[in-house]
């Protein structure tokens, strides 16, 4: 990757923070989430309906997102601009000072501070539970696929399922709720825009993003 | 407050059903604690500091 020097505040033009297929997969995603989430938790506070074609159907275009994403993040996109590291844990150390009145403020973070890699950690991985146990799930239903098939597992395994299934939807509702306050916080609202059209002002980049550690390419202009 | 969902089979043995629903509301309820909390911390604590991050 070629890399360029930092952008100027005063500097014309945007900064790409999520290309069109990034905002794409986020947007299907949450279509889908909150297509599960009703689906699951509606029927349950007493709103009854047909839920289980809806459910899983949800469920099969969430796993093919997921998976098209695993791929192409690896592939495609800077993977490891997500992940969580050593400084990281450095960075939330002095940021916790600071916050409670001591030491300087902390270091502006790269393309992803620490609160929005650790979110999509605990997404990841509670998604990725909810995929795994669904799609087990599944083979006890009839769908175009298979013929159902209740006794795949013996009752106490299918039960082990539904535990890890169950607690995983309440973690991603409570997840969810807590995503769409952020999203919907006037300081964060930089961030949302950029989910929905792509791009960062200079001045956005210059003050939230250490240029060192999100190095903007040409192709990252526009 | 039940933790799990119990139902009995066809030869009436108990077997684990899932999640007891009484703890939608506490996953729920810990999600608006959260937010409310972060909205009146971000509320009381210096104007400017940190503003924007």
């Amino acid at each position: 990757m070629s890399n360029e020097s930092p952008a100027s505040t005063d500097q014309p033009g945007h900064v790409i923070r999520h290309r069109g297929p990034e905002r794409l997969y986020h947007w299907v995603m949450a279509i889908s989430v909150l297509t599960l989430l009703g689906t699951a938790f509606l029927p349950i506070i007493g709103v009854k309906f047909a839920w289980v074609d809806a459910h899983w159907i949800a469920g099969v275009v969430l796993l093919g997102l997921v998976l098209i994403h695993i791929v192409r993040a690896t592939i495609w996109l800077d993977v490891w601009s997500m992940m969580i590291g050593p400084r990281d844990i450095s960075d939330a150390w002095h940021a916790a000072r600071w916050t409670l009145g001591a030491g300087d403020p902390p270091p502006l973070p790269g393309k992803y501070p620490l609160l929005q890699k650790g979110y999509h950690a605990a997404i990841a991985l509670t998604v990725l539970a909810l995929l795994a146990t669904g799609t087990m799930m599944m083979v006890r239903i009839d769908v175009p696929f298979w013929d159902r098939n209740p006794y795949w597992l013996s009752p106490p395994t299918w039960g082990i399922v539904y535990v890890i299934h169950d607690l995983s939807a309440m973690m991603v509702l409570a997840l969810v709720m807590v995503h769409i306050y952020f999203g919907l916080r006037p300081e964060k609202l930089w961030i949302t825009r950029s989910m929905i059209l792509g791009w960062i002002t200079h001045a956005d980049y210059a003050s939230h993003h250490d240029p060192a550690r999100w190095k903007v390419d040409k192709g990252e202009r526009e | 407050m039940e933790l799990f969902r119990i139902t009995r089979d066809a030869w009436g043995q108990e077997t684990l059903a899932g999640v007891s629903w009484d703890l939608l509301p506490w996953f729920v309820g810990a999600a608006a604690a959260f937010i409310i909390l972060h909205a009146l911390w971000f509320l009381a604590r210096r104007p400017g500091k940190g503003a924007g991050r």
